[in-house]
């Protein structure tokens, strides 16, 4: 079987998330300028470039073309689900249709090389400007009222979407599909894919890299206070209205640019598969079963679910069991793990080597007006008090 | 111009249409109210009701109308199961979009079972009475249509009834408006909102045996469903049942309409239009206010 | 509108005419049948600190909610310093410059302690929004404010691993780190043990002589009647007296009020 050649890319993504955990708490350090720079990076830095490495020459060790395929498969889904987590980790809002954004990029892709005759990239680039248009409208509807009637727009979406691109068969081919040319007619088969999965690659970086640069941000910092209780964060003077918009379109515009590269790849549309709620779904799922908080969690997710899709479509064909699969697999999630299975583990790790350490105690008034004393005279009163943790604890005052 | 007897024709069979609209929007708009849940698989649960009855009938010649003394209980106690068993343990917190995903996972498992089990060919019920029809005032309408209508209409009366008359239905309505208050009533909400659940469920179990009379009915079919049905709750005000059969009556109309002079297709896209135009303009919903909970 | 300057406390309240803050004329908000705001006309001093009391259910929350955007009011003016914020959205009222907490203390539960701070700051521009989140004086501002409430220790917590308490502390915390001239805590010593509100009532004495003007819903009325310059007493949706607690306490409207007569 070939496909045990493959094992390199998915071991060698799936190592990464878990020393990122672990790392994580150096990054928070970082911050605190405690910890010298290169003390939490230069790790991270390294598994970073291994697994860089590990994807960049993942053709050259494929055996067939088939692998690059599967290859290609799985970063498309990597994409679109570090797309989808532009909303869905950093405010929460869980959208099902952003299937149809990846349909649009694709069939705005299709459609500009073959009506206006754009070249292959620039139809890419100029749909998933046109695609991020249509985003803001309807972001306006979706994001005006909180909660359900997101849920209900981004679905709707889809179905709309589906309908229109089956029902206007003179200007989208409807159910008989699009075909779309290949951008580099001369290219052989193989190098046809080869290229393709290094394009794939580059844009999951580009999507990794803009949703690294958010999270970071101070824009970031306000999508997820929207996430934990936007209320509040309005109360602070986060517009959130705004803020809610701006990283949908983003997300919609990644999305466009994931459909539209595989439309370029794959040369062949159909508005069943472009725009279907299920292609949605996977999206979710991936995130969420990676984790939606972490850079790599959608990434990680992809793998996995992609792996297994792949998997099945060759042995077992086309059933309708992957719904049952799927379902089952994205209610196991909801129900057991929804912060992804890297918190998971990680919680299963502190599992076992749970430390006796009551890390947070309630600290009686009389206690602060002490320390306040103490801290006119010095700012080490921090180490101090934690050295003194063990006496005076539980005073709490919760009721 | 179509002519007049067939616009009338239209209005019946949009009547006729938005009486299934209005059940199942009632059954979407339960669920809303006792658990703030969207409700995803509910027309997977209809097609599963058609598809139970269609079974029924293939195998033992039964009248469909007849599974309903087992659908309606069976979905019942599912819904008041799922309730229970699933969604009271999601984190309250986040339990407006996970519980999206995990009625979304149902229905993908049910779809999914399905099309294994029944195969993705296109069924329909043949009954004796399948032809009959008659004229009203120059419009054709088809008996199979007319049970339907008085299936939803009745089970819609039923609930209604319920709901204003009973005391439970009196604890529904009262955990529905305010579930702190309510349990400070003596109010048990959380099996009130199970039960509220199971009621939901039935009027998918009522409304897909009706649909199982006339309509051809396949494993994805419920995706032509949801799209509408959460259109028709937006429209009625998220969680007023009486916004939304009113919405259910007044889309399913506008839709039958508008297949005089377009596609079917496009008929079908009164329903996002209407939800669009409502979440840009009215987000509050059109009859009863957001969450107006009237009955 | 009789005010006793010398009545409360260490305000810096020496000024004979008070400064209006937050002004109300007419607020009507209703839910449904009930009335919950009916016809409010209200006026707050700027530089002291407020208090707004009354009955279960008079309306002070939902008067918090629509003076700071959270639900709008069905008719009527609310102004700030003379501007009018009625029908802004919270984020634009919050820049005005007022701040919150709330009834039952929000904090970001799964952002640490630290996070919760600078989720307050208030970056401007495309440039502003896009830089690092925690730069060296964002921390060291948010450093400071937990040192004051003295939670400092637990900046890499996570909020909801924090008592009841210092999460109380940890909101007023993020509410001053958003630099508000006016503060509205929403009951801030409720579920709280009686060291701690001795602790919150120091708190907001020094930040008012400090220059912020504060408005407290509470019902502990020895804490409103310590702690204020200027109650203003609601009931079924407008206030039935206004002016300081000596005035407040002997007023028979509001004994009424209280005691149902």
């Amino acid at each position: 079987m070939p496909r045990d050649s493959e094992a390199p890319l998915p071991a060698g993504e799936a190592s990464l998330p878990a020393s990122e955990v672990s790392l994580r708490a150096g990054g928070t350090q970082l911050r605190a300028g405690e910890t010298p720079f290169w003390a939490g990076r230069l790790p991270r830095l390294g598994i970073l470039l291994a697994v860089v490495a590990v994807v960049l020459s993942f053709p050259s060790m494929a055996p067939s073309p088939y692998e690059i395929t599967v290859g290609i498969a799985i970063l498309n889904y990597a994409v679109l689900s570090t797309s989808w987590n532009f909303v869905g980790g950093f405010t929460g809002y869980i959208s099902l249709g952003h299937g149809g954004f990846a349909g649009l990029g694709a069939y705005g892709t299709g459609l500009l090389v073959t009506k206006t005759e754009l070249p292959p990239f620039a139809a890419l680039f100029t749909a998933a400007v046109l695609v991020a248009a249509v985003a803001v409208p309807v972001g306006y509807a979706a994001l005006r009222v909180r909660g359900a009637s997101f849920v209900i727009v981004s679905i709707a979406l889809v179905l709309i979407l589906l309908l229109v691109f089956q029902s206007w068969s003179s200007f989208t081919g409807g159910s008989r599909g699009l075909v779309v040319p290949r951008p580099f007619p001369g290219m052989l088969r193989a190098e046809h894919h080869r290229t393709f999965y290094f394009l794939f690659a580059a844009l999951l970086a580009a999507a990794l890299l803009v949703w690294w640069i958010i999270d970071r941000s101070r824009f970031g910092m306000g999508l997820k206070a929207i996430r934990e209780d936007e209320d509040k964060a309005q109360s602070l003077g986060t517009p959130t209205y705004t803020y809610k918009l701006v990283v949908f379109v983003v997300s919609a515009a990644f999305t466009s640019l994931a459909g539209g590269l595989y439309a370029l790849w794959f040369g062949d549309l159909d508005p069943v598969f472009q725009f279907s709620i299920l292609s949605g779904a996977y999206m979710v799922l991936m995130a969420l079963l990676g984790g939606v908080r972490h850079l790599y969690g959608p990434v990680l997710g992809a793998v996995i679910v992609g792996y297994a899709l792949e998997y099945s479509k060759v042995e077992f064909g086309d059933t309708p069991l992957h719904l049952v699969v799927a379902g089952l697999l994205l209610g196991v999630v909801v129900m057991f793990m929804p912060d992804g299975v890297i918190p998971a583990a990680t919680a299963l790790l502190d599992r076992f080597r749970k430390t006796g350490e009551t890390s947070i105690r309630e600290v009686t008034a009389a206690e602060l007006r002490e320390r306040r004393g103490q801290r006119n005279g010095t700012e080490e009163v921090r180490d101090s008090e934690r050295s003194g943790s063990g006496s005076g604890t539980g005073t709490g005052s919760q009721t | 111009m179509p002519s007049a007897s067939l616009v009338f024709q239209s209005v019946v069979l949009g009547v006729l249409l938005g009486g299934l609209y209005a059940l199942l929007a009632a059954g979407l708009t339960l669920y809303f109210g006792v658990m703030r849940v969207v409700m995803i698989a509910h027309s997977a649960f209809l097609i599963l009701a058609a598809y139970l009855a269609w079974y029924a009938h293939r195998e033992t010649g039964v009248d469909p109308l007849l599974t309903l003394f087992v659908t309606v209980p069976l979905f019942f106690a599912a819904g008041v199961a799922m309730q229970r068993l699933l969604l009271t343990r999601l984190r309250p917190a986040t339990l407006t979009m996970m519980s999206v995903l995990l009625t979304f996972s149902v229905a993908l498992v049910i779809e999914g079972l399905l099309g294994y089990v029944f195969s993705g060919t296109q069924r329909r019920i043949r009954l004796d009475y399948s032809s009959a029809g008659f004229e009203f005032l120059g419009a054709r309408i088809a008996a199979v249509k007319l049970i339907a209508f008085g299936m939803a209409a009745l089970a819609l009366l039923g609930l209604y009834a319920l709901m204003k008359h009973s005391r439970f239905g009196q604890a529904l309505r009262a955990t529905i408006q305010h579930r702190e208050a309510a349990q400070l009533l003596g109010i048990d909400t959380d099996r009130v909102a199970g039960y509220g659940f199971g009621l939901g469920l039935a009027t998918a179990a009522v409304g897909g045996t009706a649909l199982a009379l006339d309509t051809t009915i396949y494993p994805s079919l419920h995706w032509h469903w949801i799209g509408p049905l959460m259109a028709i709750i937006v429209v009625g005000g998220l969680g007023s049942v009486p916004g939304a059969a009113i919405a259910a009556m007044t889309l399913g109309m506008l839709q039958s309409l508008l297949q005089l002079e377009l596609s079917t297709t496009w008929a079908q896209t009164v329903f996002y239009v209407a939800l669009f135009a409502t979440l840009a303009f009215r987000p509050q919903g059109f009859f009863g206010g957001r969450l107006a909970q009237r009955f | 509108m009789s005010e006793a300057g010398a009545e409360a406390g260490p305000g810096p309240g020496a000024r004979p005419e008070p400064e209006p803050s937050l002004a109300t004329v007419g607020l009507i908000k209703a839910f449904g049948g009930v009335t919950a705001l009916d016809s409010a006309t209200v006026t707050f001093h700027h530089g002291k600190v407020n208090a707004l009391i009354g009955p279960n259910g008079s309306g002070k929350t939902t008067f918090f909610n629509c003076v700071t955007g959270m639900i709008r009011a069905d008719a009527g003016r609310i102004t700030y310093r003379g501007r009018d914020i009625t029908g802004k959205p919270p984020h634009r009222i919050a820049r005005a410059g007022i701040g919150r907490s709330f009834q039952l203390c929000r904090v970001f539960p799964r952002m640490t302690v630290l996070d919760n701070l600078l989720a307050a700051v208030r970056p401007s521009g495309l440039a502003g929004q896009l830089a690092g989140a925690g730069k060296r004086e964002e921390t060291e501002r948010a450093r400071s404010w937990l040192a004051r409430m003295g939670i400092e220790h637990l900046e890499r917590a996570e909020a909801r691993q924090l008592s009841w308490g210092q999460q109380k502390l940890l909101e007023l915390a993020g509410v001053l780190m958003s630099e508000p001239e006016l503060v509205l805590l929403d009951e801030p010593a409720g579920g709280v043990n009686p060291a701690l509100i001795d602790r919150i009532c120091e708190l907001v004495r020094e930040l008012n002589a400090e220059g912020r003007t504060f408005l407290i819903v509470e019902h502990n009325m020895d804490l409103v009647m310590s702690l204020s310059d200027h109650v203003v007493v609601f009931d079924r949706g407008r206030p039935i007296a206004q002016g300081p607690p000596s005035v407040i306490q002997s007023d028979e409207r509001v004994l009424g009020a209280y005691l149902g007569v």
